[in-house]
This record gives structure tokens, sequence and C-alpha cells, in this order.
């Protein structure tokens, strides 16, 4: 039992921590307090940990891999594109409509679609995603560059790429040069909206396949073993690329489906803003469930409850104070990374009795810490934001001075002994 | 010889997760000395010396420089209290030049804070020529031949005004000749008054430059005792205790058929002077024999296995055959498939999966194996690692212990236990032995012997020459990427052994 307790130690604390954000949440904010708001409430934190967990799914097995993806934002923006860029051009024309400057010519109907345009065009890509996926991995083996220039080269270039490609598909296909799409076809729209339970419904399929493909095949086995030691690995004759291969392509294809998603979930594609930053959310979720940036360490289990735990912390903290979820996205995510990793990193060497504020860099960051809990607390702050900020500020340098003061008495009584 | 002790250590423990690297060790060096320690690989020394000079800080016990305790943080700190240390592998970046290394973090700045380059190439060309190295201060470290940059190491030292100079066996990997004129290094150090800590399994060396020689063994201090007071045979047992020779066999093996052949072996080396990393080898391999490769560092030991296990990073030239069969393995998993199994010489680094269990070690090659329905079946997966933990006696709480709680010994059987699950016919030990303490190797030794007796052919590489000559039928023997020996169990002596690795040619 306590054998158990330690082995999962990272997944209890992580429920353990949802229940209390949750908790929390329900005593204090108006939305948990009637049964339709509980409903909607929870319906959407799990729609959007959905949307989230499918590509941290992905980002999760890279990183237990032993690499990363960067690339999964543009990715999003960019097959959300494509795909409704493929609708476009599979959909037959509406008769009734007609291009300005040549009246033979009529615009794509994209108000009924046929159940097979929207396999083709899912199908379409889906494949240009592995092919994706298959240029890192060309990339990261054969060209050795590092994962994560391969793949920042594909974060940048991506969304650049889908930009370029709208513009031209909007003017064969509108005779329009615009930077967007929009779909009317209710079935597709319904995705993710009045249907939440679709994404939900592939997240979970993904998430046991995903378990039984780390925890109960070879293939997991070695990629947790490449992660931990790649040079071991090859040398015990377990081939790193294909594997490689499989992991990257697994991170692109997964990221195209949630771009599919937020495409439908949206009912309009805009490569310029679409799924900016989510990678680092991938990341942040499968970091705070628990995998290693070092590779070889981390389960399913911990990144979904990383991902809810995210989602449900963003959430709260929008709740409770009154204010846009995506606005608080950043600094949310940055903070629980740090906590998430620092705790892992206390853990590992030394405990909580180690210096925390050595020297002049430690003095250093107990002005920052001030600052920025100060700062944190005025823009959180309904009203009397100056006095809220002042507060807080001064309450943690208060704290943290005498943390300092403390661990550098005892450090002057260990050099006296 | 003054009598006044420089370094006092007093009751120093240093412990590793699963083994006991040093058991309450005291003892002085005296100032002005050279004093050397002698012991096994894995006896202890390296930890303490490692201790002395700041890299390791966490350790039990006291050490007094000249007479008040110092702890060391770092190695910056024991070099300002005068303390450098000169690593078996060497610590040089070798990206820079040789004189950018003499004074790396100690820079020498123009007026300006810019680097004065000039100033520094000049004081290291006055060092280096003081050593008898004759190289140019600007040649970048990495192009150096490793006695020239074990020079440059002793350079650093002395700019740095060391008192105490330690020397992790710094003759481990260098010619004749510049083994005398580290020697003659030496005895200049020493009319400087500098005190000398020499780390050394070599005889030779020991008794030609000590005052005084420090035994130990598994950890523990054996003895200290003055050169005049005592003989070699004394040393070699204390280092040894059970000797190497106890290790009985029982009747002499006798070996089959040609399992492998190597015809003319040779492998590129890019961008290098020296052009081939392996040149013109070739030998035979039959079922049944431990065939032993000696040579110094950088002969081409590790190269040559790599080469037969389709590991090697430039592919090689030459004829392999396996059982009548050319082959060319462009993957270790295609070596693998073929009977071929390598227990890597870097265990941590080329070997263990060190976040993984005992059982996920063992398998982690015939995972196909436990396979039901396509998913690993974890029962046959857990009796598979615990029949090889009993077959080898590897000492574990169990198979769901993680690998890095076992001594060095255990996980090397661990990782001998993951190829003999792929029942290969030909297994290459790359140094098995290192980092393994004395009993554990003779386990080691009789494991080798059952698996050949069982019709396995082994070749094993070992920087141990006693290894070689106890385990091996035959010893081939490398230098510079050349086999220029071959001896068989009856012929072969150290000394002939070494003269054939010290052979360059030309």
């Amino acid at each position: 039992m306590s054998e158990l307790l330690q082995k999962h130690r990272n997944e209890l604390g992580l429920l353990f921590a949802i229940c209390i954000v949750a908790a929390i949440t329900a005593t204090f904010s108006s939305a948990y307090h009637s049964p339709d708001g509980i409903k909607r409430t929870s319906q959407m934190i799990l729609r959007e940990s959905a949307m989230v967990g499918i590509f941290a799914l992905g980002a999760a097995i890279v990183i237990i891999a032993g690499g990363i993806d960067l690339s999964s934002g543009s990715l999003i923006a960019f097959s959300g594109t494509l795909f409704f860029s493929f609708i476009i051009m599979f959909v037959p024309d509406d008769m009734a409509t007609r291009w300005s400057s040549d009246p033979e010519k009529h615009f794509p109907d994209t108000e009924n679609i046929a159940a097979y345009v929207t396999m083709l065009a899912l199908a379409c890509t889906l494949g240009i995603a592995l092919l994706v996926g298959s240029f890192h991995t060309w990339l990261i083996t054969v060209l050795k560059l590092p994962p994560f220039v391969a793949t920042l080269a594909s974060l940048v270039g991506l969304r650049s790429l889908a930009r370029l490609m709208i513009q031209d598909i909007n003017e064969t296909q509108y005779g329009l040069r615009q930077s967007t799409i929009t779909i009317g076809d209710e079935t597709l729209t319904s995705i993710a909206r009045d249907n939440w339970w679709v994404p939900c419904l592939i997240w979970i399929v993904l998430c046991i396949a995903m378990w039984v493909l780390l925890s109960r095949t070879t293939i997991g086995r070695h990629i947790y073993a490449m992660g931990g030691n790649e040079e071991a690995s090859r040398l015990s004759g377990i081939r790193t690329v294909r594997l490689k291969w499989l992991a990257y392509c697994i991170s692109s294809v997964t990221a195209a489906l949630s771009g599919v998603l937020f495409a439908c979930y949206i009912g309009t594609v805009n490569p310029a803003s679409d799924g900016m930053g989510y990678e680092l959310n991938a990341i942040a979720a499968a970091v705070v469930g628990g995998c290693s940036l070092t590779g070889g360490v981390g389960t399913v289990a911990g990144v979904i409850l990383g991902t809810v735990f995210l989602r449900l912390v963003i959430d709260s903290v929008a709740k409770l104070f009154k204010s846009q979820p995506d606005m608080f996205e950043g600094s949310v995510v940055g903070i629980l990374v740090i906590l998430a990793v620092a705790l892992n990193e206390i853990r590992g060497e030394g405990g909580w009795k180690k210096r925390f504020f050595p020297g002049a860099l430690g003095l250093l960051n107990v002005g920052i810490l001030t600052v920025l809990a100060g700062v944190l607390a005025a823009v959180t702050s309904t009203e009397g934001k100056m006095r809220n900020g002042l507060v807080v500020g001064v309450t943690v340098l208060v704290l943290l001075s005498t943390k300092a003061v403390m661990e550098l008495r005892s450090e002057l009584n260990k050099a006296e002994e | 010889m003054s009598a006044t002790s420089i370094i006092a250590i007093q009751n120093v423990s240093k412990r590793f997760p699963g083994v006991v690297a040093l058991k309450d060790v005291s003892f002085d060096v005296r100032d002005g000395e050279l004093h050397s320690i002698c012991g096994e690989n894995g006896a202890g020394k390296s930890t303490l010396m490692k201790i002395l000079s700041g890299v390791t800080t966490d350790y039990e016990g006291e050490i007094l420089l000249k007479g008040s305790p110092v702890k060391f943080r770092g190695t910056r700190e024991a070099e300002n209290a005068g303390i450098s240390i000169i690593h078996q592998e060497l610590n040089l970046v070798e990206q820079l030049s040789a004189s950018a290394n003499i004074f790396l973090g100690r820079e020498k700045k123009t007026r300006f804070g810019l680097l004065d380059d000039r100033a520094m190439d000049a004081a290291a060309e006055e060092l280096l020529t003081e050593l008898e190295c004759h190289v140019s201060p600007r040649a970048l470290a990495g192009s150096l031949r490793v006695g020239d940059q074990q020079l440059v190491e002793i350079a650093k030292a002395l700019s740095l005004d060391a008192e105490i100079v330690i020397m992790d066996e710094p003759t481990s990997a260098l010619t004749e000749s510049e083994v005398e004129r580290l020697y003659r290094v030496i005895d200049r150090l020493r009319q400087r008054g500098v005190t000398i800590l020499y780390i050394s399994h070599k005889m030779d060396e020991v008794f030609r430059l000590s005052d005084r020689i420090t035994v130990f063994r598994d950890g523990a201090l054996v003895k200290t005792v003055e050169r005049e007071k005592t003989n070699r045979t004394e040393i070699t047992h204390l280092m040894v205790g059970r000797e190497i020779e106890s290790v009985d066999f029982g009747k002499p093996r006798e070996s089959g058929d040609v399992v492998l052949e190597v015809e003319d072996l040779s492998l590129p080396w890019p961008g290098h002077a020296r052009a081939w990393r392996l040149k013109d080898v070739s030998f035979k391999l039959r079922r049944g024999e431990v065939l032993g490769i000696a040579g110094l560092m950088g002969a081409g030991r590790t190269e040559l296995l790599e080469c037969l296990f389709g590991a090697s990073s430039v592919r090689p030239s030459g004829r392999i055959v396996l059982n009548g069969k050319q082959v060319n393995f462009r993957h270790p998993a295609e070596a693998k498939r073929a009977g071929i199994g390598l227990v890597t010489e870097d265990r941590k680094r080329l070997g263990m999966f060190a976040q993984m269990t005992v059982g996920e070690n063992i398998t982690m090659c015939t995972l196909s194996e436990t396979l039901s329905v396509g998913l690993i079946s974890p029962s046959r997966e857990s009796k598979m690692a615990g029949d090889m933990v009993d077959q080898l006696s590897i000492k574990t709480a169990g198979t769901s212990s993680r690998i890095t709680s076992l001594s060095g010994g255990n996980q090397q059987k661990c990782i001998i236990g993951r190829w003999l699950l792929t029942k290969p016919e030909v297994l290459l030990l790359d140094d098995p032995t290192r980092g393994v303490d004395v009993g554990a190797k003779a386990e080691l030794y009789l494991l080798m012997d059952k698996l050949c007796r069982d019709g396995i052919a082994i070749i094993l590489t070992s920087s141990e020459l006693p290894e070689l000559l106890t385990v091996c039928d035959r010893i081939l023997v490398l230098s510079e990427g050349h086999l220029t020996g071959e001896f068989s169990r009856e012929e072969a002596t150290e000394q002939k052994i070494m003269e054939a690795a010290t052979l360059v040619e030309t």
C-alpha cells in the first residue's frame, strides 16, 4: 500500500490539489451555487481540458521520449486552416451564388456539408500532420538538429505558411484575398459547442490508447528507455529513429486533431491568432503532470491530471477575480510550472533545508518576488488596487526577508562550528 | 624530509546509494613528500582524491590543511588553498587553446579589461617549456596528444602555485618516453617543494617515486608504510587481499569451432591526424573461449567491439564473418538478432537505464518474448527477470527495486543478464569489471567461465592486465589501432603485453 502511494505520489498530489482548488472556488464563486451553474461550469472545464488535453498527450510522449515539440500551437492554426480549406475545395459550388467579377463562377456551399467531405478533409489534414511529424524526425535524426531548434522553426514557420496559403485559397475559391475562412455548417460547429462531449470522448479514447501504448507495449517501454538514456537504448538494439518518428508523429497528429476541433468550435479559422502560445500550455500540462524534461519519466494519468488542474486553476482565478480567463492564462501557467518543477527539484535534492536566498542573487530575488507578488495582487484586485498591492508586497517582503536572515544565521552558525 | 603534516585526513567516510566508497579513513600527508596511494579500481582512491580536491563536497569526517580544518565547497576553493588535481580523465576544454586552458577562470586582462592573449600565451609557453612540453600554447587542447594534455594540466597547477598536486593514475595513457618525461617533471615539482599525492596501482612507478605508500582496499585504508621498509610483494598482497589467482576455474576449458572471423577490419577516423581508429585488424574467435583485448587508452579496444556490434558511427571496412556468413551490421538491432551481445564499457552512460527497475533493465532486449495479444504480460516479464536474478545470484530486494539501489557489481550482472536472455553466441564485454568491487569481480570471472563452458564465445577488454591474464585463453594487443601482438594464455605475461601495447607502428 505505502509502496503504491509512493509510486503514484505525484498523481495523488495533483488529485488532492484539484479537489482543494475546486472546493475553494465552489465556496466563493456564484457560478457553482446552482445545479445548473455547476453543470455548465464542469462541462466547460471538461471541454477545455479535452481540447488542450488531446495535444498535451502528444507533447508528453515527445517529452518522455527525451525530446520537445514546440510546434503544436502553430500546427493547430495550420491544421485548422487546412481543414477548412480542404472543405471549401471539396464541397460543390452553390449555384445560387455568383462571383462578382465573373458571374459564371460560384462560391463553395458550406451550409450543408456532406459527411464524406468532412471525413476526407479530416483525413487529408491528419495526413499532412503525419508529414510534419516525419519532417521533424528527419531534421532531428538525420540533420541532427536539436529538437528545440527543429520544432521552433516549425513554430514560427507553419503559422506564417498558413497565413500565406489561406489568402491564395480564398482567392481561388471566393475571388477575395482575405485571411480567414468561416464555415456555416451546423453539424460541424455544434461539435465542441453544444455537443461538448465530442472532444471529451476523443480525449478519453486517446488517453486509453496512449496508456496502453506507454505502459503495456514494447514500443512504450522502449520510448521510456530512449528518453532516459538514448545511447544505452541504441546499444541495446532499440531502433531509436523509428521511436522518435512515432513520438513526433503522435505529437503532430494530436495537435492537428485539436486544431480541427478548435476550428469547428470557433467556426472561423484565422491563422494569425489561432492556437497562439498553446504549445506552452501543453508542455506545462505535461510538466505539471510529472513528466521530466530530461526524458524517460511521466505517466498518462499524470498528464491528464496536470491538464485538468491547469484548466481548473485558470478558470477558478477568472471566476474568483471576475476577469477574462485568457488574460490570466499566462501568469497562472507560468507560476504553476515553476512551482511544480521546483517542488520536484526540492524533493530530489536536499529538501527544504537548502538555502533559497544565498548571496546577492538571493537578496535580489527577495526583492523580485516582493514586487511580483505586489503587482499580481494589484492587478487581480477589483478595487483598492494600490492598497492591496502594497499590503501583499510588504507581507511577502517581511516573510522572505525573515527566511533569508534565518538562513544567513544558520549558515554563520555552521561556519563557527 | 620534514615530518610536519600538510594534510591530515581524519575519519573520512563517503557513502553512495548501495555502496560505501570510503570507510572511516585517517592518515597524514607530510610536507614535501611524494605519497603514493595504491589500490585496485574501486578501492576508494579516486573518491578520496575527489574529496581532497573539492569535487565531492558531501562526506563525513574532517580534513586538516596545515593544522586547520577545511571543507571545500568546490574545486575553486581547493585550488585557492593550494591543492590541484590532475584527473585520470583529463579536464580540459578541448575547443580552447592550451594557454586558454591553463588560465581558465583566471584570465590575464589588459588595461581595458579585455583578454590579454599575448601575455597568457607567453606565460603558458614558459610553463610548458619548463615541463619539456614542446607544443604551441595556441594549439587547441583537443588536438594535443594525451601526454601533452596532461602536461597542460600540470602547467595549470603550476600557474596556480599549487603546494599540493594530486595525480590520479597519470601514466595510464602515456607512452614510455612520455612516462620518463613525467618522472622528470615530478622531480622538478619536488625540488620546488610541492607535495605530491600519487595514485597508481603500478608497482614500478610507486617504488621508483614514493617516500611513503598508503594502500586502500574496498574503501578502507589498509596500511601506510615507508617505501624503504616494504617491498612489492607486500604492497601487492595488501592491495589485492583476496588474490585474483584464488579464482578457481576447475579444469581448463576446451574451445570449439570458429564462430567469428575478422579480416582486415579498418575503421576510418575522419578529421584526425591518425586517420584510422583501427587498421587492418584480423583475428578468429572460437566457441567456448575468452579472447582478451589489451591496449592503452585510445588504442581502439572499444571501437573494435563497436564495429563487431554494428554500433560504430562510421562504417568499418573489411570482412566480419559470423558462423560462416559474412555480416555487415548497420544497427545494433541487426547484431542482436544475429546473436551478438555487447555489455558496454561505461555502465552508467551507455548501459543502464537509471530511472528504471532491476526487472525492466534485465528484460529490455527481450520484451517481445513476453507479449500476449501484443501487450506485455507483467507476470511473464517478472518471471523472466526473476529467473535471471536467481541464475546470476544478483543481490537485490526484488525485480521492482530501482537499479540504482544496487552495487556496481550487481548492476553489471543485470546488464549481462539482459544480454544472456537474448541467447547470444558471441558476447562482447567491454571492461565489465570497472567500478566493481573485488569480490564481485571474482564472481564475474566465474560467470564468464561458466558461459564459455556453455558454448558462448566471449571477447573481453580490460584496463587491468592481471584480469586478462586470469580469465582469457588468448590475448590480442592493440596499439594505436594496430594489432601488435597475440599471446596464448601460456606465453602471455604483463611485460610482453605492455611491450606490444606501447609499440607504435609508423
